[in-house]
C-alpha cells in the first residue's frame, strides 16, 4: 500500500504538572497511532480532556511529541529542520479553531490572516493576485459577496461568518489537511450544518482531508469516512464510521453513542445516568482507563493495557472483553 | 461574575450582525468610530478642548503674552490689573506671562515621561506577559520592585544628587520610575491573551515571535496603551511640578513648579501677591484634570460596559399595546407572563429584545425555550427572574410575570429578595463564571442560606450537606473549590445550591452548553429526576432543540425577539408547523437512520434594531410569499401557537399581535 498523507507513530504527549518538588506527568496522549488519507475526512471523537486537542496541537506543531513520531508524506517531522522546511509543513496543514470569537485578532480587518498566510507561504504572488486570491478563498466558503466582507472587522460578523473566515484561512495555504478542532461546537445548531456541509464540498472540490474534532459523535457521522474514538489519552476504538456507530465495539463508544440526544428516537428514560468523569491520567498504572465506569470490566483490565486490536475489517478496538460480534447495543 | 454572559447573547443584535449597510451597525473599534465617539462623549471634550488649549500656549507662547517673562521690568508685587492680568511678582516680572511661558516645560515634560514611561511598560510587560516562565518572572520582579518603592523620596534624593543638569534629568527619572504600573496592567492583559486562539492561529500559521508581539498583541491593547501613557503623563506633570516647588531641579527654568517655588519663597500669599502662588497650582490641576479626563473617556469608549445607558421613553411609546387583562391568580399556574416586552438601549437607539410574549407555566412543569443566539431567550428569562438591570440596561417597558399571582414587575427590590432563591432560583450558564473561585462551595451555599434565611449553621451545614447529595456530589466537596470540580460537578453544585430551599421554581440558562455529551446527557438525567421527585417547575433555555426533546412538557420556540410556535413537545417534534421550527428540526443530524444530506437554516435573523415590518423570519423562509410582508399574529392550531400566515386560514388569530 502506497504511504499514506499523514501517519503517527507511537505519538505521545505529556505534561509536566504539580509543584516544583512533586512534579507528575499528564499523560495527554499515549502511545496513538492513525492514518490520514488524501481526501479522506477523519473525524477524532471523544470528551474534553481526552486529548483530542493536544493531537491537533501536535499534527500543527505547537507541540512537541514527547515520544514517537509523526510522517507527513512519508517524511518524519522530526527531520524538519530549516524554517524554509517548517513553514511548508504549515502550509500544508492549517489549523481551524473552536472558539469564532476568539480566533480571529480584533484589531484587524477579516482578512487578516489570508493575507499573511498569502505572504509568509505564497511569497511569490503580486499584491493584485493576493487581493485576486483573498477574494477567491473568501467566496469559496460562501462568504459573498467577497469585496464587501474584505472590509469588515471580526466584530461586524456573526458566529458562523466568523468561523466560514477561519475555513477561508486555511485554504489561502493551499493545504492537503486542514485540522478542524471542534469548528462548529460553539455555533448556533440551525447554522452548523451549513459549516459541516462547506468542509465535504471542500473535499470535494480541492481534494483536501480534514481531521474534524468533535464529541459530537452525529456530526461526525454526517461527514467522516473514518472516525478514531479516544478515552483518556488511548485511542480506544476505530473504523469506517458507519461501521463504528451501527456496531460500536467498545463499551466507551457504546456509552457516548447513548448519550447522544436524539428527538427521532423513541421517548424513554431507561438509560442509565452515567456519573462517572473522564479521568485526568497522572503517573498512570498499568490497565484499562475506562475500567471504573464499564459495566463490562474484569479481572485482567485491572492489570493490563489494552492493546487495539482489529475486530473486524477495518475495524480496531482496544478492550478486552470486545468481540468481533459480542458488545452490540440492544437497541 | 455572570452578568457578562446575557450581555454577550444580547450583544449581537446590534453589534455583530452584518447584514445591515456598512457604516451603520454598531463599529467598536474602528478608528472613525473611536473618534466619532470621542466627540460625543462630554469627558473627552472637556479634556481634549484643555489639552489643545495648553497645546496652544505651549506652541506660541510669544503671541499671547507678549511681556518677556524674566524681564524684572514691572514695579514690584503688583495687584492684578488689565496690563497685569494675574499681578506682577516680588521681583517685578508679569506672572501672566510666566505662567503662559510655563505652559511649554510642562507639557513637555508630560509628553516625553508619559511617552518613555509607555515605551519601557510596553517592551517589559507585554515581554514579561508573552514569554513567560523564568522572563516573566524576573520582569515581574524588577516591576514590582520598582512598583513598592516609595518614588517620592527617591527621586527628591536623585534629583538633588543632579541638582544641576535640569530638564532632561527629570524627564529621565521620572520615566524610569514611572512605568511600572502600566507595565503590570499591560503584562496582565497579555497574560490573558496569550491563550487566545488568534495568537495560536499565529503560531499555527509559522509567524515569529517578534512578529506576533508587535503585529498581533500590540494592536489588540491600543486602548490600555494610550491609558497607560494618559497616566504616565498625569503622574510627570504632578511629580515635575512638587519636585521643582520644593526646589530640585533647575530655579531658573520656565516652569509652574518654579514659579511656585520663588513664590513660596517669597510668602507670595501673605505679601499681597496670592495669584503668583495661586494660578500655577491652578494650571498644574487642569493640565493633569485634562490628561485623566481624556484617560477616563477613552476607557470608556473602548469598554462599553462602564457606560450606563437610558432608555429614552417617548410618550407614545408609554401606551400600552394591548391593555393589560388583569389576570385571575389561579392556583393552577405558578407562573404566568402576559405581553411582556424587554428593550435594551443602544448607541442607535431601542433593542426590543423581548417582543409582546405571553407564556403560562404549570406547577411541576418542565418548559423549554429555544432559540438561536441573539434571539432573545436569554433576556426574556432575566425579565422573568427580574434581574435585568445595570450594565445591561434592559428594562421591561410593558407587560406583567405573575409569579403565583404576584406581579414580579412591580415588586421593589426588598420584596423580591423575600422570595428570590426561596421561591425561585436561577442556575447560569457557565458554572465556572457564576461560582466565586476563592470561595468554598461550603461557603457560597452558606452565604445564600444566611442572606435568606435565619438558619443555624449547624442546620445550614446540614442543609448544604444535603443538597450536594441530591445531585449526587459526595458531601466532603463542601470544602472543594469550584477549580477543584469538574466541569460536571460544577454545573451539578450550582443546582445543589438552586435547590438550597427547594423552590417552586428553578430558571436554567443553558446549563449544559459548556458540558459533553456524556455529561450533559447525565445532568439532564439528574435535573428531570429531582424535578419529579421534588416537584419544582423548570424554564430551561437551549439553542438545541433535541436536548430537551426528551425532558420538556412544553416548548416555546423563539424567533427574533418573537414567539415563533408555542405547543406540547412531542406534539411540535412531530408535527412542527412553524417553518422556523421545521428548520431546526432538519438542522442536525442524527445517528440513526438514513443518512441525508441537510440543510440546516441559511442566512441569519435580522437586526432587531431594524426588524422588518413583515414576518421575521421571510427572509430566510423557503415557503416566504406575498401574503408575508405583513406582521403575522399568533394563530392557534390544535392547541398550539403558531406565528406563520400557512395557519391564517385554519384558525382565528389569537391575540391582535
Amino acid at each position: 500500500m502506497s504511504e499514506p498523507l499523514l501517519r503517527t507513530e507511537g505519538l505521545t504527549r505529556h505534561f509536566k504538572v504539580g509543584r516544583l518538588f512533586a512534579k507528575q506527568a499528564l499523560h495527554a496522549v499515549d502511545d496513538v497511532n492513525f492514518e490520514i488519507g488524501r481526501g479522506e475526512i477523519v473525524a477524532l471523537v471523544g470528551e474534553s480532556g481526552s486529548g483530542k486537542s493536544t493531537i491537533a496541537r501536535l499534527l500543527a506543531r505547537v507541540y512537541k511529541p514527547t515520544r514517537g513520531e509523526i510522517y507527513f508524506e512519508g517524511r518524519p517531522l522530526s527531520s524538519l529542520r530549516s524554517r524554509k522546511d517548517r513553514l511548508a509543513y504549515c502550509s500544508d496543514i492549517p489549523m481551524v479553531f473552536q472558539d469564532p470569537y476568539s480566533s480571529i485578532n480584533p484589531a484587524y480587518r477579516v482578512t487578516h490572516g489570508i493575507r499573511r498566510a498569502l505572504r509568509l507561504h505564497r511569497g511569490d504572488l503580486g499584491a493584485a493576485r493576493r487581493r485576486q486570491e483573498t477574494e477567491r478563498v473568501l467566496a469559496e466558503v460562501g462568504l459573498v459577496p467577497s469585496a464587501t466582507v474584505a472590509a469588515k472587522f471580526p466584530h461586524e460578523l456573526s458566529g458562523g461568518q466568523r468561523q466560514r473566515v477561519g475555513f477561508a484561512q486555511a485554504l489561502a495555504f493551499s493545504p492537503k489537511l486542514i485540522l478542524a478542532d471542534e469548528p462548529v461546537s460553539m455555533l448556533d445548531v440551525s447554522i452548523r450544518i451549513g459549516l459541516l456541509n462547506l468542509m465535504s464540498e471542500l473535499r470535494e472540490r480541492e481534494g483536501v482531508s480534514f481531521l474534524y474534532i468533535t464529541h459530537d459523535v452525529a456530526s461526525a457521522r454526517y461527514i467522516a469516512d473514518r472516525v478514531l474514538v479516544m478515552y483518556a489519552g488511548h485511542l480506544v476504538e476505530e473504523g469506517p464510521v458507519e461501521d463504528v456507530i451501527q456496531r460500536p465495539k467498545h463499551p466507551y463508544t457504546q456509552l457516548l453513542l447513548s448519550a447522544v440526544p436524539d428527538p427521532r428516537a423513541p421517548l424513554g428514560l431507561s438509560d442509565a445516568a452515567d456519573v462517572g468523569e473522564p479521568p485526568k491520567v497522572v503517573n498512570p498504572q498499568p490497565g484499562c482507563r475506562f475500567r471504573p465506569r464499564c459495566p463490562y470490566a474484569i479481572a485482567e483490565c485491572e492489570t493490563v493495557t489494552p492493546l487495539l486490536r482489529p475486530l473486524g475489517p477495518g475495524r480496531l478496538a482496544a478492550c478486552h472483553v470486545a468481540e468481533a460480534d459480542v458488545g452490540e447495543p440492544a437497541a | 461574575m455572570t452578568l457578562p454572559s446575557v450581555a454577550d447573547s444580547v450583544e449581537p443584535v446590534g453589534a455583530t450582525v452584518g447584514s445591515g449597510p456598512p457604516g451603520e451597525s454598531t463599529r467598536r473599534r474602528a478608528g472613525a468610530d473611536v473618534f466619532r465617539s470621542l466627540t460625543r462623549n462630554r469627558k473627552a471634550l472637556v479634556g481634549l478642548g484643555l489639552l489643545l488649549g495648553f497645546a496652544v500656549l505651549a506652541l506660541i507662547p510669544g503671541q499671547i503674552a507678549p511681556d518677556d517673562p524674566r524681564a524684572k521690568v514691572y514695579p514690584r508685587g503688583l495687584g492684578p490689573s488689565l496690563h497685569h492680568l494675574f499681578g506682577t511678582t516680588a521681583y517685578g516680572e508679569d506672572v501672566f506671562s510666566q505662567l503662559v511661558w510655563g505652559t511649554r516645560q510642562s507639557l513637555l515634560i508630560a509628553v516625553l515621561v508619559g511617552g518613555l514611561a509607555t515605551l519601557i511598560a510596553v517592551l517589559v510587560g507585554v515581554s514579561a506577559g508573552y514569554l513567560g516562565g523564568t522572563s516573566d518572572g524576573i520582569l515581574s520582579l524588577i516591576t514590582d520592585v520598582i512598583l513598592v518603592i516609595p518614588i517620592f523620596p527617591l527621586i527628591i534624593v536623585i534629583a538633588a544628587y543632579e541638582r544641576n543638569s535640569g530638564f532632561l534629568t527629570l524627564v529621565i527619572v521620572l520615566g524610569v520610575l514611572g512605568w511600572s504600573y502600566g507595565a503590570r496592567q499591560l503584562r496582565s492583559q497579555t497574560l490573558s491573551l496569550r491563550r487566545r486562539d488568534f495568537l495560536e492561529a499565529a503560531r499555527v500559521r509559522g509567524e515569529r515571535k517578534s512578529y506576533i508581539i508587535v503585529n498581533e498583541i500590540l494592536p489588540t491593547m491600543t486602548s490600555l496603551i494610550v491609558a497607560s501613557f494618559l497616566g504616565a503623563a498625569v503622574y510627570a506633570v504632578l511629580f515635575a511640578a512638587g519636585l521643582q516647588f520644593i526646589g530640585l531641579g533647575d530655579p531658573n527654568s520656565q516652569s509652574w513648579g518654579t514659579m511656585l517655588y520663588w513664590a513660596q519663597n517669597n510668602e507670595a500669599l501673605g505679601a499681597g501677591m496670592p495669584y503668583w502662588a495661586i494660578m500655577p497650582g491652578v494650571c498644574v490641576a487642569l493640565l493633569g484634570a485634562a490628561f485623566a479626563l481624556v484617560n477616563y473617556a477613552f476607557d470608556e469608549i473602548s469598554n462599553p460596559a462602564l457606560r450606563l445607558r437610558r432608555l429614552e421613553h417617548k410618550g407614545a411609546q408609554e401606551l400600552p399595546s394591548a391593555p393589560p387583562a388583569q389576570v385571575a391568580a389561579d392556583t393552577e399556574n405558578l407562573l404566568q407572563v402576559r405581553g411582556l416586552t424587554v428593550a435594551y438601549a443602544s448607541d442607535a437607539g431601542p433593542v426590543v429584545a423581548v417582543d409582546n410574549v405571553d407564556l403560562d407555566l404549570k406547577r411541576g412543569e418542565f418548559l423549554g425555550i429555544v432559540g438561536e443566539s441573539g434571539c432573545g431567550k436569554s433576556t426574556l428569562l432575566y425579565a422573568i427572574a427580574r434581574l435585568l438591570g445595570a450594565p445591561l440596561a434592559g428594562e421591561i417597558t410593558s407587560g406583567q410575570v405573575l409569579f403565583k399571582g404576584r406581579d414580579m414587575v412591580s415588586l421593589t427590590d426588598k420584596q423580591l429578595r423575600h422570595i428570590r432563591w426561596r421561591e425561585y432560583s436561577v442556575v447560569m450558564q457557565s458554572a465556572m463564571n457564576a461560582l466565586n473561585p476563592v470561595l468554598t462551595v461550603e461557603a457560597q451555599m452558606r452565604d445564600a442560606l444566611e442572606a435568606h434565611s435565619d438558619m443555624t449553621k449547624r442546620e445550614m451545614r446540614e442543609r448544604s450537606k444535603e443538597a450536594l447529595r441530591l445531585v449526587s456530589i459526595d458531601p466532603v466537596h463542601l470544602l472543594s473549590y469550584p477549580h477543584q470540580l469538574s466541569g460536571g460537578m460544577r454545573q451539578r453544585a450550582m443546582i445543589a445550591m438552586a435547590l438550597l430551599f427547594t423552590p417552586d421554581l428553578i430558571i436554567m440558562d443553558e446549563p449544559t452548553s459548556a458540558l459533553d455529551v456524556v455529561a450533559q446527557r447525565s445532568l439532564m438525567m439528574q435535573i428531570k429526576e429531582l424535578q419529579e421527585r421534588l416537584g419544582f417547575a423548570v424554564i430551561f433555555v437551549t439553542h438545541d432543540m433535541s436536548l430537551v426533546s426528551h425532558f420538556s412538557d412544553r416548548l416555546l420556540v423563539m424567533y427574533a425577539a418573537q414567539v415563533a410556535e408555542y405547543g406540547k413537545t412531542r406534539q411540535l417534534f412531530d408535527h412542527p408547523l412553524h417553518p422556523y421550527t421545521q428548520g431546526l428540526l432538519e438542522a442536525f443530524p442524527s445517528i440513526r437512520g438514513e443518512k441525508v444530506r441537510l440543510t440546516g437554516i441559511p442566512g441569519q435573523p435580522p437586526d432587531l434594531l431594524r426588524p422588518p415590518s413583515g414576518c421575521r423570519f421571510a427572509a430566510r423562509c423557503p415557503l416566504a410569499n406575498e401574503r408575508c410582508t405583513a406582521a403575522p399574529p399568533l394563530y392557534e392550531v390544535d392547541g398550539e401557537l403558531v406565528r406563520c400566515v400557512l395557519y391564517e386560514r385554519e384558525r382565528e388569530a389569537v391575540a391582535a399581535t
